[in-house]
């Protein structure tokens, strides 16, 4: 009865299929992030001892010693503890720091775009000022007028890459709205609210969601920088970028309590941006 | 006569253009001083090239745009100001059928959601009742259950059409404006829709704004036709005597155009230059192209005036019935 | 063009001021200048009278013209260290950061742009996937982290060059290779996807359609109009050759701008870091500016765009 036997729209390639095509380099990736991840949410369960309790008898014990397999710093301290226990505190900063500067870019991108005219100017213009000053220089300089205090690191972090979320969160909504399924909702008279959260937010989420990937490793890099430099993450918390930091002074006669840090920071960044970079080829081949 | 139910009054658009670096914007007029009725249950099908401003006039005459000049009422009260809490009340009696339904439906949320979508936005219906009036609506454009749970990528392209259509008729609305909503579509399944619209305007007594580029299409909907060239009206009057007859010169070129059979006319082919908007000749607007054209069309722009049997045309010559049909022939 | 020009400076004008505002607003929030200034233990009639010099009792509107006033001026306070003019104490910091970071910029387009465009006239073979990993990796790799492995390598295990100072020529090359081989990575990425857009365009395909040799198509077509985009990030860089090496320099015990700023944030020295983020963003903002005239005139589209940025 209907023209059903012209149905000729071609057919969406199947999870399953998706899942066959991911590259072995994509999947070691995957693989280091959820051992992270897992280190990371079971830190307690996972670390042998406290990361903060000092043992003086084993000072700067080398990699592979029975009861302290990454060896120990300059106080006896379990580098492995630490270690654990600094993925933590580094992944939460990392993810807290996205999430915020995700929803805030988003918001302020939509916001743009449904204001138009001077809202939307001024959001482009601090897109414009953020993007062109050195975001570690604004960091420092807040630093220094506030002091470091973890709130204030995992806020201002939350301002790191807000301008590309707001960018893209603008320019699809505009483009939604301009002709579309937003123009159409709203011609069937739903409030912008609705417009915006229930169809044009599910419709720009993988996009998205891939920039997101391509800015968690270089907020984990800032605030390993920022903590290496001692101006972030303050001891007796301790973090990645933390632990290379103290481990500098360190490098001649114990680089093990350098290197383990590093290498972790190495290997996540590395694999979080393989991931992003494949999850935008095969999703969103716009993005730059 | 019956009232009126979308009365507009000389609606004006212009849009800004700039030209260049150093340019300054030109005003280039979309639409240019139209007025239209349509009452309960009637079509008016609105013929014109692209460019022609017809788009334009449909969407201010559903609010999605302010016109900058006239005014438009609706059963008989103002059109509230775009995006306010009334005129988004005033859009589940006023619908839009457009002319990608791939673009005007939502890729990500399932058929049934968004035929069901107008109900949850107006609050009409016990939530547990829209979904059940959703597949009804479904049911009534001709689409089978089954396909409620598709997402609008999986459905072709006429089905995607009655899905819009469905969305449209959920809060019964009184006045549908259709821009060029079969276009896009494949010739042998423009007839399938075209007939749905037909029926369903008839079962609800909607008025209907039927705009498309398509005389044959315009034809077999509209009770009565008007022709837009370069945001004017040109000539409107009666489907089948304008058709059977045109007056105005630009009418005559386009129903010559289209093969009717039977008929057996002269072909009139347009020459010069298409339409736009930008650089409007003198005058009467279509004289560029116009074969007939005089010294007065090219200085003094025509008035709409009424000739016999609620004929309306624009034109210096239609005055002289019988010096237009010596000059054509 | 007189058009655009003007634009531009407006936009430019607009940076700086946003930063001197944003500079105080940070000042004003995190506290009374006067006390954190002169310090707890401040005698309350000093605070009133250092209030009153520097006219933190007027209103804050008035405070904030006083403040552009004082910049436009020259006037970016005094070290709480020492007490000397943080512009000078900056100032003498400069060539310092430069030894690094000219060179460093060097090696980044000798090296990033070349592997790039090798990458892009590859694509998909061998030697386009493994520049592309070792440029993600490049990336990935902090600075202090490349920076110690090299010191690892070359200063502790093999022995060759210093870890650290300042003393000769040689105290140079490590901090310059791990500025380098990080930006180079960001460069070849980015020439790389710059010159598989132009390579993909129709006219490439039309030039090389015509018979023209694939070699000067590259040249003659691809290359001017890869090197568009690529501007823009060796702007970028050249406007951080100031404040680019924060990181580096501290790895390295290296006297420039940017330890002295690390070292300015930690003792909370205001004067210094105020100092150092207002000539951070002149210089970042100078080199738009440049970036932005290079841009109109490689890409003759923008003269005539009515000076809109691309998104």
């Amino acid at each position: 009865m209907t023209d059903r036997a012209l149905d000729n729209a071609p057919a969406r390639p199947g999870h399953l299929a998706a899942l066959k095509a991911i590259p072995p380099l994509v999947w070691v990736a995957i693989l280091w992030l959820a051992a992270v991840l897992f280190v990371a949410i079971f830190a307690d369960l996972v670390a042998p001892y406290s990361y903060t309790a000092p043992n003086l008898r084993n000072r700067l014990v080398a990699p592979g010693h029975a009861l302290h397999w990454l060896g120990t710093d300059e106080l006896g301290r379990d580098v492995l503890s630490r270690l654990i226990v600094s993925i933590r505190i580094s992944l939460l900063i990392a993810f807290g720091a996205t999430v915020i500067s995700a929803c805030f870019g988003t918001a302020l991108g939509f916001l743009a775009a449904y204001f138009r005219g001077l809202v939307e100017q001024a959001v482009l213009m601090l897109a414009d000022f953020q993007a062109s000053m050195p975001f570690l220089i604004l960091a420092l300089a807040v630093l220094a007028f506030f002091g470091s205090s973890l709130v204030l690191l995992v806020g201002l972090m939350g301002l790191f890459g807000w301008e590309r979320y707001a960018r893209i969160a603008r320019g699809l909504a505009i483009s939604a709205g301009a002709q579309g399924y937003a123009s159409a909702v709203t011609q069937l008279g739903a409030p912008p609210t609705q417009v915006y959260l229930r169809h044009i937010l599910p419709n720009i989420a993988s996009t998205l969601i891939v920039s997101m990937t391509l800015v968690f490793p270089e907020v984990i890099l800032l605030e390993s920088g920022l903590s290496f430099l001692g101006l972030g993450v303050q001891p007796p918390m301790t973090s990645l970028g933390n632990m290379v930091g103290f481990g500098r002074e360190y490098i001649t006669r114990a680089p093990w309590i350098m290197l383990a840090p590093a290498s972790v920071i190495v290997l996540t960044t590395l694999s979080v941006s393989l991931l992003g970079d494949w999850l935008r080829d095969r999703l969103d081949p716009t993005l730059q | 006569m019956i009232p009126s139910l979308v009365e507009a009054k000389g609606l004006a658009r212009s849009y800004a253009q700039r030209r260049g670096l150093f340019g300054r914007s030109v005003a280039v007029r979309a639409v240019d001083g139209v007025s239209l009725r349509v009452s309960a249950g009637e079509t008016l099908g609105i013929v014109g090239e692209s460019g022609s401003g017809k788009s334009t006039l449909g969407r201010m005459v559903l609010g999605l745009e302010a016109p900058d000049e006239g005014a438009v009422r609706f059963d008989g009260a103002d059109m509230p100001k775009f995006g306010t809490v009334e005129w988004r009340r005033a859009r589940a009696r006023m619908q839009m059928i457009f002319q990608d339904p791939l673009g005007a439906l939502d890729r990500r949320l399932a058929i049934l959601d968004q035929v069901r979508e107008p109900l949850d936005i107006h609050r009409r219906h016990e939530p547990a009742e829209r979904t059940d009036k959703a597949l009804a609506m479904l049911a009534r454009v001709g689409l089978s259950r089954h396909l409620a749970a598709r997402y609008p990528h999986e459905l072709s392209g006429g089905q995607r059409q009655r899905v819009v259509l469905a969305r449209a008729l959920m809060t019964e609305p009184a006045l549908l404006v259709c821009d060029e909503p079969v276009s896009a579509l494949d010739v042998s399944i423009q007839a399938q829709v075209v007939n749905l619209l037909v029926d369903l305007q008839e079962e609800m007594r909607l008025a209907m704004l039927f705009i498309s580029h398509d005389l044959r299409v315009v034809r077999q909907v509209s009770r009565r036709v008007a022709v837009m060239y370069l945001g004017r009206f040109v000539e409107e009057g009666d489907a089948d005597d304008l058709f059977a007859d045109p007056r105005h010169p630009y009418t005559q070129a386009l129903v010559s155009a289209a093969p009717t059979p039977g008929a057996r006319q002269k072909r009139i082919t347009l020459t010069g230059e298409p339409p736009n908007p930008a650089e409007r000749p003198s005058g009467c607007a279509f004289h560029p192209r116009c074969p007939l054209a005089t010294s007065r069309c090219r200085a003094e722009a025509p008035a709409m005036r009424t000739v016999e049997g609620g004929r309306r045309v624009a034109c210096h010559l239609a005055e002289d019935p019988a010096h237009l049909a010596r000059k054509a022939a | 063009m007189a058009r655009f020009v003007t634009l531009r400076l407006l936009r430019a004008a607009l940076t700086i001021a946003l930063v001197v505002t944003f500079a105080f607003i940070v000042l004003r929030m995190s506290g009374d200048p006067a006390q954190i200034i002169l310090g707890p233990e401040a005698d309350p009639e000093a605070i009133r009278a250092f209030r009153k010099s520097w006219g933190l009792d007027a209103p804050l509107w008035q405070q904030y013209f006083q403040y552009f006033g004082a910049i436009a001026q020259g006037e970016l306070g005094r070290s709480m260290r020492d007490g000397r003019a943080a512009i000078e104490l900056v100032a003498e910091r400069i060539p310092a950061t430069l030894a690094l970071t000219l060179p460093a910029l060097f090696l980044k387009l000798a090296i990033g742009i070349p592997a790039g465009i090798f990458a892009a006239l590859n694509r998909g073979r061998f030697a386009d996937r493994a520049i592309m990993l070792l440029s993600v990796a490049g990336f990935t790799v902090p600075s202090f982290v490349l920076g110690l492995v090299l010191v690892l390598v070359f200063a502790v295990q093999l022995g060759w060059l210093p870890s650290g100072g300042q003393d000769s020529w040689r105290h140079a090359i490590l901090p310059i290779l791990t500025l380098g081989i990080g930006g180079a990575a960001v460069l070849a990425r980015f020439t790389r996807s710059a010159m598989l857009e132009v390579l993909g365009q129709p006219y490439i395909r039309t030039a090389s359609a015509k018979g023209v040799p694939w070699r000067l198509v590259v040249t003659g077509h691809a290359l001017p109009n890869a090197a568009i985009p690529t501007v823009t990030i060796v702007g970028f860089m050249v406007g951080s050759l100031i404040a680019g090496a924060v990181v580096v320099e501290s790895v390295f015990s290296w006297p420039g701008v940017g330890r002295l700023l690390v070292v300015a944030v930690s003792n909370r020295d205001l004067a210094v870091v105020q100092c150092i983020l207002l000539l951070v963003a002149a210089t970042m903002v100078a080199s738009n500016l440049i970036v932005d005239f290079l841009y109109g005139f490689l890409d003759p589209r923008l003269r005539h765009a009515g000076g809109k940025a691309g998104v």
